[in-house]
C-alpha cells in the first residue's frame, strides 16, 4: 500500500510472539482485582507493549518500494562497427526514451530516468541519468575525448554500475557487435545480474565477410650496412568466395614507403598491383641501408574496388629500425624565430657531429623518433609559442612529448642538453614540468635576492561554452604552473553569490586578491578545480578590481589574461587608458565568442592595452595559449648586462670544458636559475659577482641511464656574441654534446630478435663472447616505454646456453622500445618493435556468442534481458524502438529500507505508561452526566444551578469542628481548671489532638477518647505530675 | 533593512495583522507569522522573501518541452500566458499555473541565444535576438513573420546593431530597440521599420548607458530604460523628435533601495488594483531579488535572497506581472519560475 512495507532484520525474534498466551494466563489471575473493564485493558496494553517489543527486537523496517526504472545506453563507439551505424545509434537512443520512458508530471521529477554512456577502449558518460528525455545535436560530445580503437565492454559496465541512482530498478541497453578485446565482460554482468541490473543487447550486425588486413611488415633484426635486406609485408585476405567473386581474389596496388631524415622513398621505385588470394599473402621488397639513421616502414594497401574492403584502417601496417652510426644529435629550434642556431650547427659539423633541426611546431610524436639521436639538443625553445590571431596556432610541448625527452635520457640513455636564450629555462615557461626535474638546476627562483618578479591576473569568462567550466579549470591550472612562488597571480571571477566580481583567492596577511605564488600552487589549483564562475556582466568592475592591486603591486612584469565568449559590456576607455598608462598589457581569449562583433571587443582591449588576442575554435589550444601568457610574467628570469657579465670556470679539469683555452669571454646576458642541491650536480661555469646559487652558466649531472646538460646563456646570437670569435667556441660546444650523447658500447656480441602473437611481444636475446662462446647466467632484464609511454619492465629468464627469452603484453598499437640491460659492463641493447593495429581492426564478425550470454543473463528477482534485433542505421530506427520497450517492468523493484525499531521503542514505552495508568488509577464517568447537562443549559442560555461541591462543603465542615475543639483545648490548658465531663484531664500535645481530630470524621467529639481506652493498669491519680510519673519510671528501671 | 524602515508595512500582509479587536486565536498567528519572520530575518540576515506571499512555484530544468534551462526573459500576453525565452533556446508559453502550452525555437542559434521579449500592439510576439542583432516577429501561436524583422546586421550605422537587448512599440506604434557592447545606445523607429532617430554611447554619464537591459513605456508614453550596468533606472521623453532626459534615479550596492545589475523593469504607473499611486519593480540579477520603488525612485519594498528554497532566487533575469497583479519571477539559475503576490 502507497509503495510501503513492513519487514524485519531479524526474524526469528518474531518467535517469542508465541509467549504471548502465557502473558495472558499469568496476567489474568493477577488482575483479578481491577474489575472486568480495567482487566481486560490491562491486558489489551500488556499485550501490545510485548508486540511492540518483540518487534523492535526483530529490528523492524519500513521498506518503500519504488516502481521507477533507470535505462542507461551502452553505445559502443569502437572502430570495429562502421561509422553510420555509430552514428544512428544515439538516434535509436533518443527516440526510445521519447517513446517507452514512463513520464511523471513537470511539478515532480518521479519518473523513468534514461542515460547514455559511450565506450571503446575506455568509458565515458555522455548524458548521467537523468528524467528527462536524451537531447543531442549531431555529434556525441564526450567523443573527443574517447580512445576507439578497442572494446572494452566490461568497463562500460563498471561504469554504468556505479552511475545508477539508488531508488530505482535498473537496467543496461549496451548496443555493441560484441567484440570485446578489452576486459572480461562476463564476469561483471553476471556479479549486476546478483545486483538485480536487467542487461538488454542491441546487436549489430557487422555488413561483410570483405576484408583485408595488412598484418605485418618485418625487418631481419640484424642489419648491416650496405648489405642487402629484405622487407616482408604480410597481408591476409579474409574474403570468402561469392557468386560475384568466385575465386574469392581482391587486386589492389600495394606500396611500401621508407621513410628517413623527414624524407619518403617509395621501395621499388613505384606502386605494385597485386592480386591476393583469400588467406594469407607474402610480399618481399629487397633493397640496401646505406646510410646510419632511424628508417621507419610502411606499406599500404588500397584496394582497386572500395567495396571489397570494409575496414581500412587496417590496411596499413609500420615498422621500426635504426642503424648506428656516428654520433648524431637532435636540435629542436623555436618554429617562430628558426634558424638561430645556425652558426652552433655549422661548429658542430666542423667537429664531425651530425645535426638534425626539428622546429617546434613540427616535434617528435613518439619515442621511437627520438631512438635515432644520441643527444637532443633543446635551443632556446620556449614550452608554448605562437597562436596569435593572423599567425598560426599555439604550437607547444605536450606533457607526453616533455615526458618522452625526460624517459629518452633516463630509461635510453640519450643525452639531453638545453641552451640558453630569453625563451628558455623559467623564461620559457618550462618551470613545474618533467623537464624541470631531469635539469642540473631548478628554473624557479626561490632566493628573494633576485627580483624576478612577474604579477598574473587572469579573469575568467568562458561558462558558456560547451564544458566552459572544466576548461577555465584546465587553463588556471596551466597558467599557475608556469609561475614561480616569488611571482604574484590572481584569478577574478563572477561570484553569483556575492553578485559581484570577486577573487578567487585572497593573501591571508595581506587581504590581497593577488598573491605571492610561496607554495600555494596546488591549494590554488585545488580553489580552481571548485571554481563556479557566472555569467560576467561587464568587464569594467573585475579591471577595476585587478588594477587597484597590480598598481601597487611590486612586480616588475604585470600582465592580465582575460578569457570570455565577448559578450560582458565592454569597458570605459578610461580604465583601457589606465591599463596602458601603468604598462600593464591585457590579454584576450575569445572562446566560443558569438559571432564577429563580439571578438571584435575581445580584439580591442588587446590592442588598446598592447596585449595579444587570441580567437580559439577548439578549447584544446587553450591551454599552450595560457603557458604562453604566462611566460609573459617570467621574463624578469632573464639578466641582462650589455657591459658584459663576466664568467668564472669552476672546474677547468672537467671533460667537457678541457684544453678550451684561457680566458672565457663574458657574456651579455643569461637566464637565473637555481642549482639543485645534489652533490651529483656538478657546476663548470658561472656568472662572476652573482649569487653562485643563481648565477650558473653551465652546469651538468648524470640523470638515470643519461646526462644533462644545462646551458643558460646563448649560442652566440645575442648575449654570446663574444664567443663566436674566441678559439674556444667549437670545442666548447662539441665537448658539452659529446660528453652528454649515449654511449657506444660494442663489447660482446649480443643479438636480439621480437615477435609479436597475440598481443604478447616475445624478445629473444642471444648472447655470445668475443670467442664466440655462450655467454651464460647473466642477469639481464630490460625496461622500456610503450605507444603511451607507460612503462614495460621485464626480466628475461634463460632458456637454452646464451639464449634469454622475456615477454610482455602489447595491446596497443604502435611503437614498443626496449632498452635491455645485458648484465655485462655498460652493455645496452635497444630494440623496438610495432603492432600495426589494435586487435579492433580486426574484427570482421559480430560475437553473437557473448551477446546472447549477456542478454540471456537472469537478473536476481526479475526476468532476463532481450535481444532486441534489428538494424542499426537512419530510417530502420523506428523498427527496433517497436520490438522492444526497453522501459518494460520486468525487473526487481527498487527497495529503499528505513529503521523503524526507535519508533516502535518509544511508542512501546507510551503505551506502558498506559498500561500503568489503567491499573493504578479508576476512572469514572460521573462527571459525564453533569458536563452534558451543564452544556447544554449554558447552550440554551439558562441560568447555571449553584451547584455545591459536597467535598468543599465536607471540607468546611472539618475545618470548623477542629478549629472548636483546638479552641476548647486551648481554654482548657490556660487555667481554671474546669471537670471535663469525659474525664479527660491529661494534658496533650495539640498536633496530636489535631490528628485525633481529624482522624475520625463528623462527631467524634461523642467518642471515647483513645487516651481513654488504653488507660495503663497502674492506676494513676490526677494529681500525677509528669515529673512524677518520670520518676516512677526511673525507678522501674533501676529496679529491673 | 530595519522592519522599521518605510514601505515595509505596505508589503506585509496588513490583512493578517492589523484587524481589530485581536481574537486570542489572530493574535497567536500574527505573533507565529511575526516571529517566523523574524527568525527567516536573522537567518538570511537581510530582507527575506517574507515580504511577499510566495503563491506557486515551478519548473523543473531540462531540454524538453515544458522544461526550463536558465530561462531569459518572460512577458505576458493578454490571455495571462506567459513566454518564456531559455538558452536551449524554445520560447514556451505556460499558464500562470505552470502548465505548459507550445513551445518552438528560433531559426539559429550557434552564436547565441535571445535575450528579450515583449508584445506589439498586434499582440504579435517581439523577440530581440541579441546574437544575430535583430528583433524578430512571431504570432502568438509561433509563426515567424518573416517580413517583420527588424535588423540583422551589426555595425553602428541606422537600422544596424550590436548585441539588441529589448524591443518595445509606444501607443503610436514606434518602436525602440535598445542594444548594447560597442555602441549601447536606443534607436527609434516608425512603424514600417524606418530609422528615425538614435540616442545614447557607451558610459555613465545621464542620457549613456552600460547595458540597457530592458524597457517599458508608461501610460504617458515615456520610456523607461533599465540601464543594467550603470545600476540605474533613465527615463526618457522620445516622442518628440529628440528624446530628452526626464529622471534618472539608482544607485549600485546591496542594501535596500540600492540596485545591482537591474535586469528588467515591469511598470505599474496607473496604481494596480486600487493601489492609489504607480509602482516601478526592478528584477536584480546581482542582487537576486525584486524590488519595488515609487515611480520617483522611492524605496517601496523588496523580496528575495539568494538560494535553492522556496522563496530564494538565484541571478534572475526577468519579471513580469499578469492581469491579477501576481508577480511572476524567472528564477534563472534555478532552473524556475516563481509567483508571488505583494
Amino acid at each position: 500500500m502507497f509503495g510501503l512495507r513492513i519487514a524485519f532484520d531479524h526474524p526469528w525474534f518474531l518467535l517469542l510472539l508465541l509467549l504471548v498466551p502465557v502473558l495472558w494466563i499469568f496476567s489474568f489471575r493477577s488482575l483479578s482485582g481491577l474489575g472486568p473493564f480495567r482487566r481486560i485493558f490491562a491486558l489489551l496494553f500488556r499485550t501490545f507493549v510485548y508486540t511492540l517489543l518483540v518487534f523492535a527486537l526483530a529490528g523492524v523496517q519500513l521498506q518503500k518500494i519504488s516502481d521507477k526504472v533507470t535505462v542507461l545506453y551502452l553505445l559502443d563507439q569502437s572502430e570495429s562497427i562502421p561509422k553510420l551505424t555509430r552514428e544512428a545509434m544515439i538516434q535509436y537512443v533518443m527516440k526510445e526514451v521519447a517513446t517507452h520512458r514512463h513520464v511523471g508530471d513537470l511539478q515532480s521529477a518521479a519518473e523513468d530516468k534514461a542515460g547514455v554512456i559511450v565506450f571503446g577502449r575506455e568509458a565515458t558518460i555522455e548524458h548521467p541519468p537523468f528524467a528527462d528525455e536524451i537531447r543531442s545535436v549531431g555529434q556525441l560530445e564526450s567523443l573527443f575525448q574517447l580512445r576507439t580503437d578497442a572494446t572494452n565492454i566490461a568497463s562500460a559496465l563498471k561504469l554504468a554500475q556505479a552511475t545508477f541512482p539508488e531508488d530505482t530498478a535498473k537496467r543496461i541497453v549496451i548496443i555493441t557487435d560484441g567484440n570485446e578485446n578489452l576486459g572480461d565482460a562476463r564476469t561483471i554482468a553476471a556479479t549486476m545480474a546478483e545486483a538485480g541490473i536487467g542487461i538488454d543487447v542491441v546487436p549489430i550486425k557487422l555488413p561483410s565477410q570483405q576484408e583485408i588486413a595488412v598484418e605485418k611488415i618485418a625487418l631481419p633484426p640484424d642489419i648491416r650496412r650496405g648489405q642487402p635486406i629484405e622487407a616482408r609485408v604480410v597481408i591476409e585476405n579474409y574474403t570468402q568466395a561469392s557468386q560475384a567473386n568466385p575465386t574469392g581474389e581482391v587486386k589492389g596496388r600495394l606500396r611500401v614507403i621508407r621513410r628517413f631524415r623527414n624524407q619518403d622513398e617509395l621501395l621499388g621505385d613505384k606502386e605494385h598491383e597485386v592480386v591476393l588470394k583469400p588467406g594469407k599473402n607474402v610480399f618481399n621488397f629487397e633493397h640496401i641501408i646505406d646510410e646510419p639513421a632511424a628508417y621507419t616502414y610502411r606499406a599500404d594497401f588500397v584496394p582497386d574496388d572500395p567495396a571489397a574492403d570494409v575496414q581500412l584502417l587496417n590496411n596499413s601496417a609500420t615498422a621500426f629500425t635504426h642503424v648506428r652510426g656516428k654520433g648524431r644529435v637532435l636540435l629542436i629550434e623555436d618554429w617562430e624565430f628558426q634558424r638561430e642556431f645556425e652558426f652552433l650547427i655549422a661548429s658542430l659539423g666542423k667537429q664531425n657531429i651530425e645535426v638534425e633541426t626539428m622546429p617546434s611546431d613540427r616535434l617528435f610524436t613518439s619515442l621511437a623518433e627520438l631512438q635515432s639521436f644520441d643527444c637532443v639538443v633543446l635551443a632556446n625553445v620556449p614550452r608554448a609559442s605562437g597562436g596569435e590571431t593572423d599567425n598560426k596556432e599555439a604550437s607547444n610541448f605536450t606533457d607526453e612529448q616533455i615526458a618522452m625527452l625526460v624517459r629518452n635520457t633516463e630509461q635510453f640513455g640519450c643525452g639531453l642538453v638545453m641552451i640558453g636564450g630569453d625563451r628558455s629555462f623559467g623564461a620559457g615557461g618550462w618551470a613545474n614540468t618533467e623537464l624541470e626535474k631531469a635539469m642540473p638546476v631548478d628554473f624557479q627562483i626561490k632566493n628573494a635576492k633576485v627580483k624576478a618578479v612577474g604579477a598574473l591576473v587572469m579573469v575568467m569568462h568562458a561558462s558558456e561554452i560547451a564544458q566552459g567550466n572544466y576548461w577555465q579549470k584546465v587553463i588556471g591550472a596551466e597558467a599557475l604552473k608556469v609561475l614561480g612562488p616569488s611571482d604574484y597571480c590572481g584569478c577574478l571571477h563572477w561570484d553569483n553569490f556575492t553578485g559581484g566580481d570577486s577573487w578567487l583567492w585572497k593573501d591571508g596577511a595581506t587581504g590581497k586578491g593577488l598573491a605571492k605564488v610561496q607554495d600555494r600552487q596546488k591549494i590554488w589549483i585545488g580553489k580552481l578545480d571548485r571554481m563556479q564562475p557566472g555569467d560576467m556582466p561587464q568587464f569594467e568592475p573585475a579591471m577595476r578590481v585587478a588594477l587597484n592591486e597590480l598598481i601597487p603591486n611590486p612586480a616588475s612584469v604585470k600582465h592580465m589574461i582575460m578569457i570570455s565568449d565577448g559578450d560582458p559590456s565592454p569597458p570605459s576607455n578610461t580604465i583601457l587608458g589606465q591599463y596602458k598608462k601603468n604598462n600593464i598589457k591585457v590579454s584576450t581569449v575569445a572562446v566560443g565568442a558569438h559571432g564577429p562583433a563580439e571578438s571584435s571587443l575581445l580584439q580591442s582591449i588587446a590592442t588598446a592595452t598592447g596585449g595579444k588576442y587570441y580567437r580559439v575554435a577548439n578549447p584544446k589550444a587553450l591551454p599552450r595559449i595560457f603557458q604562453i601568457e604566462a611566460r609573459r610574467v617570467a621574463r624578469p628570469l632573464v639578466k641582462e648586462d650589455s657591459k658584459g657579465i663576466p664568467l668564472v670556470v669552476t672546474d677547468p679539469a672537467h671533460e667537457m670544458i678541457q684544453n678550451i683555452g684561457e680566458g672565457v669571454p663574458p657574456v651579455t646576458g643569461f637566464v637565473f636559475t637555481e642549482v639543485k642541491e645534489n652533490p651529483l650536480v656538478e657546476v663548470l661555469m658561472r656568472a662572476k659577482d652573482i649569487d653562485p646559487r643563481n648565477g650558473t652558466i653551465l652546469a651538468a649531472w648524470r640523470y638515470g641511464a643519461g646526462k644533462t646538460v644545462a646551458f643558460t646563456s646563448d649560442a652566440g646570437r645575442k648575449w654570446a656574441n663574444n664567443w663566436t670569435g674566441w678559439e674556444g667556441y667549437d670545442k666548447t660546444f662539441s665537448q658539452m654534446v659529446r660528453w652528454a650523447m649515449r654511449p657506444v658500447n660494442e663489447e660482446g656480441k649480443f643479438t636480439i630478435s621480437t615477435d609479436t602473437k597475440d598481443g604478447k611481444v616475445r624478445v629473444v636475446v642471444t648472447a655470445l663472447d668475443k670467442n664466440d662462446e655462450f655467454l651464460n647466467f647473466l642477469n639481464m632484464s630490460a625496461a622500456g616505454s610503450g605507444p603511451d609511454l607507460q612503462n614495460i619492465e621485464l626480466n628475461f629468464r634463460q632458456e637454452a646456453p646464451g639464449r634469454y627469452v622475456g615477454e610482455f603484453t602489447a595491446d596497443q598499437a604502435g611503437s614498443y622500445l626496449l632498452a635491455v640491460n645485458t648484465g655485462q659492463g655498460n652493455n645496452m641493447l635497444l630494440t623496438g618493435v610495432t603492432v600495426p593495429y589494435s586487435a579492433e581492426y580486426r574484427e570482421r564478425e559480430e560475437n553473437k556468442a557473448l551477446m546472447t550470454t549477456l542478454a540471456a543473463l537472469k537478473p536476481s528477482g526479475g526476468q532476463p534481458g532481450m535481444l532486441i534485433e534489428g538494424e542499426m542505421k537512419e530510417g530502420a530506427i523506428d523498427r527496433i524502438v517497436a520490438a522492444a520497450d526497453t522501459f518494460r517492468r520486468t525487473l526487481q523493484k527498487a527497495v529503499s529500507s528505513q529503521d523503524f525499531w526507535p519508533i516502535f521503542l518509544l511508542f512501546a514505552a507510551g503505551v506502558f505508561l498506559a498500561d500503568i495508568f489503567i491499573r493504578r488509577v479508576q476512572v469514572h464517568f460521573y462527571w459525564v452526566a453533569p458536563a452534558l447537562a451543564g452544556a447544554f443549559n449554558r447552550f440554551l442560555g439558562r441560568p447555571q444551578e449553584e451547584v455545591r461541591d459536597e467535598r468543599l462543603e465536607r471540607l468546611r465542615n472539618r475545618k470548623a469542628a477542629v478549629s472548636n475543639q483546638l479552641e476548647e483545648r486551648r481554654a482548657a490548658a490556660r487555667f481554671e481548671p474546669t471537670p471535663d465531663p469525659a474525664g479527660f484531664s491529661e494534658p496533650r500535645d495539640i498536633d496530636a489532638a489535631i490528628a485525633d481530630a481529624s482522624a475520625g470524621a463528623g462527631g467524634e467529639a461523642d467518642r471515647p477518647r483513645p487516651q481513654s481506652q488504653s488507660a495503663p493498669a497502674t492506676p494513676q491519680t490526677e494529681q500525677d505530675t509528669y515529673t512524677e510519673r518520670l520518676l516512677a519510671a526511673k525507678k522501674k528501671a533501676k529496679r529491673d | 533593512m530595519s522592519p522599521s524602515a518605510p514601505g515595509f508595512a505596505t508589503i506585509v500582509n496588513m490583512s493578517e495583522v492589523a484587524l481589530p479587536p485581536l481574537s486570542r486565536r489572530g493574535w497567536l498567528r500574527s505573533a507565529a507569522v511575526a516571529s517566523a519572520g523574524l527568525l527567516a530575518g536573522c537567518i538570511a540576515g537581510e530582507p527575506g522573501p517574507q515580504q511577499g506571499r510566495l503563491e506557486k512555484i515551478w519548473g523543473v530544468r531540462g531540454t524538453s518541452p515544458g522544461r526550463l534551462n536558465k530561462p531569459r526573459a518572460v512577458t505576458i500576453d493578454k490571455d495571462d500566458l506567459l513566454y518564456i525565452v531559455d538558452v536551449t533556446p524554445q520560447i514556451q508559453v505556460f499558464t500562470g499555473e505552470g502548465e505548459f502550452v507550445r513551445g518552438w525555437q528560433t531559426p539559429d542559434f550557434q552564436y547565441g541565444k535571445p535575450s528579450g521579449l515583449s508584445f506589439d500592439n498586434d499582440g504579435n510576439l517581439l523577440v530581440a535576438d541579441t546574437h544575430y542583432y535583430r528583433i524578430l516577429t512571431y504570432t502568438r501561436e509561433g509563426k515567424l513573420l518573416a517580413d517583420r524583422t527588424l535588423g540583422g546586421t551589426w555595425g553602428p550605422g541606422p537600422g544596424q546593431f550590436h548585441f539588441v537587448t529589448d524591443c518595445v512599440q509606444d501607443p503610436a506604434g514606434n518602436y525602440y530597440v535598445s542594444e548594447y557592447g560597442e555602441y549601447d545606445r536606443i534607436q527609434k523607429f516608425t512603424p514600417d521599420h524606418s530609422f528615425l532617430f538614435q540616442w545614447g554611447s557607451h558610459g555613465q554619464e545621464l542620457g549613456q548607458f552600460l547595458r540597457p537591459q530592458k524597457m517599458a513605456i508608461d501610460r504617458a508614453g515615456l520610456l523607461w530604460v533599465a540601464d543594467a550596468c550603470n545600476h540605474r533606472v533613465q527615463v526618457f521623453d522620445a516622442r518628440g523628435s529628440q528624446p530628452k532626459l526626464v529622471k534618472s534615479w539608482g544607485q549600485h550596492g546591496r542594501e535596500a533601495g540600492q540596485l545591482n545589475y537591474p535586469y528588467d523593469i515591469v511598470l505599474d504607473d496607473a496604481g494596480f488594483a486600487g493601489e492609489a499611486d504607480g509602482h516601478v519593480y526592478l528584477c536584480e540579477f546581482g542582487n537576486h531579488r525584486v524590488q519595488k520603488f515609487t515611480l520617483d525612485g522611492r524605496f517601496v519594498g523588496l523580496w528575495g535572497v539568494n538560494g535553492r528554497r522556496e522563496g530564494q532566487l538565484d541571478q534572475p533575469w526577468g519579471i513580469t506581472r499578469d492581469s491579477r497583479g501576481r508577480m511572476f519571477v524567472l528564477d534563472s539559475y534555478n532552473h524556475r519560475v516563481q509567483r508571488f503576490r505583494l
